[in-house]
């Protein structure tokens, strides 16, 4: 008997309709074959189907089983094809019918249960978008599937529940929870440290709420021990929770890389990655055999934070030029392409030489000046130009840092500045509804001609520092957008004088000292 | 003292019943029976017999209930490829010209050597 249920492939964000056919033999030596270019996993899911059946105290049919996965040509890996597989043995055997319109998805267990499968998500949005009516996936990953409305979600716990929904006999309930519901969980951005644990550095303080506030690269120069790490990790503590659309756009990203938890759903905080320096250029930007999203596309709508940027090999950092300015990436491998989303907030810091003390008021470098011209020079120009605010992190006087220990409850909490940050935030919202960019950050150049609408006065000003600092036209842009958000924080409505020459001090100061 | 009965003596053993069961079973059905234990140089086959024009060579798999893994499951890839070498062996040296196909009969028995099961599976490779 022939039975035929519905899946889908996943291909980095996309997924692909698989028509799972399982035809039960009465003829032939008993035997359990999967064609249709199954990868291990895929493979392997036959010892798992067979047992999980077993245990859910169907009977495994003596039969002869043959399981084509259609389209033929299309790779398939994973392991979530195991519940499809055996929701065609079950009712092939039984009789049952296999419900219309409807996808499986998701890994067995041996004892017949289900467990937490990848892709739930993009299982719904696929759903969705194609038409069908229900989806079938483990009650660990239904969270992440009922997010998308217009479509029966059902949490299936086990194959016994399963059969029994078949047969009429138990129904499942369908998984209906309106978006409004995961909008209303507000699970506060959790940092290690708050900015009132911070002790002087109020400058550094500003530049990073500014770049929170637009969606800004930064990097911090300054020597060991000033605070660089530290005010870095206090950053997500000062990030509003991510809008709809951008949560959308994360949770895509981070249930193709089987990085949500069971049970959990939307992704609300924004994501705070920082990899080791010891980073490969795969583990980066993405990529292997099959690409999987790297860390800056988990870092997605959120903070990449590049800890001692110039310690990572040069060839990884050059492969964040076109993501940086992009926000998003290609990954070609000869098997596949896959687009993946990088719209993410670079978070750099660097020490100004190899000993760390260059510049420092106390301490004296001891560092050869080629030296230091090789160590600066790791990080090349092109990289440096795409970042928006440079901030020098000057060393904390000891005496000066106990006598604040005092003061130390005057300092602003992560809180109050989130506050500002979002208010920010909103205001670029509601002045880009419509453009699909959400951060003055993003703004292409037709944006900057529309929303920075420069006066006489300004534009003069920002004319004489071009030639003067000799800046590019990049770094001219970024200028703008920088003082936009400057202007935002405030609340002013046009970007003035005042907003132009702070965005001028995020520069790198000369060209030696880059 | 009694000597006992080793595991591989039982097996051979089990494996004769088995296979005088499928001898019986066959002839039953219709088959003339040419060969048993014919032996070529890659191994052994169970049975060789003749429907009409049809030669088929028979696989017989006899287990002691399935305690531990049933008869069909003995039947692995390597197994069938070494009873299709034993297959073409027999037929190139007796210069088979017509159809020929390769049978399997699974037999489960009862621990009192009763059949408890047997399944005639044909053209399995």
């Amino acid at each position: 008997m022939l039975v035929k249920v519905k899946s889908a492939a996943n291909i980095g964000l996309e997924m692909v309709e698989v028509d799972v056919e399982v035809n039960v033999a009465s003829r032939g030596l008993p035997a359990f074959d999967i064609v249709g270019l199954p990868d291990k996993a895929v493979a392997e899911s036959r010892e798992r189907v067979k047992t999980a059946v077993q245990s859910s105290k169907i009977e495994f049919p003596n039969k002869r089983i043959t399981v084509n996965l259609a389209p033929a040509d299309i790779p398939k890996e994973g392991s979530y094809y195991d519940l499809p597989i055996a929701t065609g043995i079950i009712c092939a055997e039984t009789g049952c019918q296999v419900p219309e319109k409807s996808l499986f998805f998701g890994e067995l267990s041996l004892d017949g249960s289900l467990r937490h499968t990848k892709g739930a998500f993009l299982l719904a949005l696929f759903a969705k978008e194609h038409g069908f009516k229900n989806i079938f996936v483990p009650k660990d990953s239904a969270n992440e599937a009922a997010i998308i409305q217009g479509i029966n979600v059902y949490p299936v716990e086990s194959l016994t529940q399963l059969l029994k929904h078949f047969s009429g006999r138990e129904l499942i309930v369908a998984d209906t929870r309106c978006p409004q519901d995961y909008l209303a969980d507000n699970g506060c951005p959790q940092a290690e440290f708050d900015m009132a644990e911070i002790l002087g550095q109020e400058q550094t303080k500003r530049a990073i709420e500014i770049a929170a506030a637009g969606g800004h690269n930064i990097l911090m120069t300054g020597s060991p021990g000033t605070g660089k790490t530290m005010l870095a990790r206090a950053l997500p503590g000062i990030l509003p929770l991510l809008g709809e659309a951008e949560s959308l756009e994360a949770t895509k990203i981070y249930s193709a890389a089987g990085q949500i938890p069971p049970g959990a759903s939307l992704i609300r905080i924004p994501p705070f990655r920082s990899p080791h320096h010891s980073a490969s250029l795969a583990g980066l930007i993405g990529g292997g055999q099959r690409p999987l999203p790297g860390e800056i596309s988990l870092a997605h709508r959120g903070v990449l934070f590049l800890d001692e940027f110039n310690e990572f090999p040069r060839h990884v950092l050059e492969a964040l030029r076109q993501p940086l300015e992009d926000g998003y990436l290609t990954i070609s491998r000869s098997r596949e392409r896959v687009k993946y989303p990088a719209r993410f907030m670079l978070v750099a810091s660097v020490n100004p030489c190899p000993c760390g003390y260059l510049n420092h008021p106390k301490k004296q470098c001891l560092c050869h000046p080629r030296l230091i011209r090789k160590y600066q020079r790791r990080v090349s120009g092109p990289i440096l130009d795409r970042i928006d605010l440079h901030i020098d992190v000057p060393p904390v006087d000891l005496k000066e840092l106990s006598e604040n220990q005092k003061a130390s409850e005057f300092l602003e909490p992560s809180e109050i500045i989130r506050q500002r940050v979002f208010l920010a935030r909103q205001k670029q919202r509601e002045r880009f509804l419509g453009d699909s960019i959400f951060t003055n950050a993003e703004m292409k150049n037709s944006h900057i001609k529309k929303y920075c609408k420069l006066s006489k006065e300004v534009e003069q000003i920002l004319q004489q520092a071009s030639q003067k600092f000799q800046l590019s036209a990049r770094a001219y842009l970024k200028i703008i957008k920088v003082s936009r958000t400057i202007a935002d924080l405030q609340g002013a409505p046009e970007i003035e004088v005042s907003h132009i020459a702070e965005a001028l001090q995020y520069r790198p100061k000369t060209e030696e000292n880059i | 003292m009694p000597q006992l009965k080793t595991m591989k003596e039982f097996n051979l053993e089990t494996g004769k019943i088995g296979e005088e069961i499928a001898r019986k079973y066959l002839e039953k059905k219709g088959y003339k029976i040419i060969e048993q234990n014919y032996k070529t140089k890659y191994g052994e086959i169970d049975l060789v017999a003749q429907k009409g024009k049809e030669l088929v060579i028979v696989e017989v798999r006899t287990k002691i209930g399935d305690l531990y893994g049933t008869p069909e499951e003995s039947l692995t890839k390597k197994k069938l490829k070494k009873l299709w070498l034993n297959t073409v062996a027999y037929v190139n040296k007796n210069k088979w010209q017509k159809d020929y196909r390769v049978d399997a009969v699974c037999i489960i028995l009862r621990p009192n050597k009763e059949v408890d099961r047997l399944e005639h599976y044909e053209n399995i490779i």
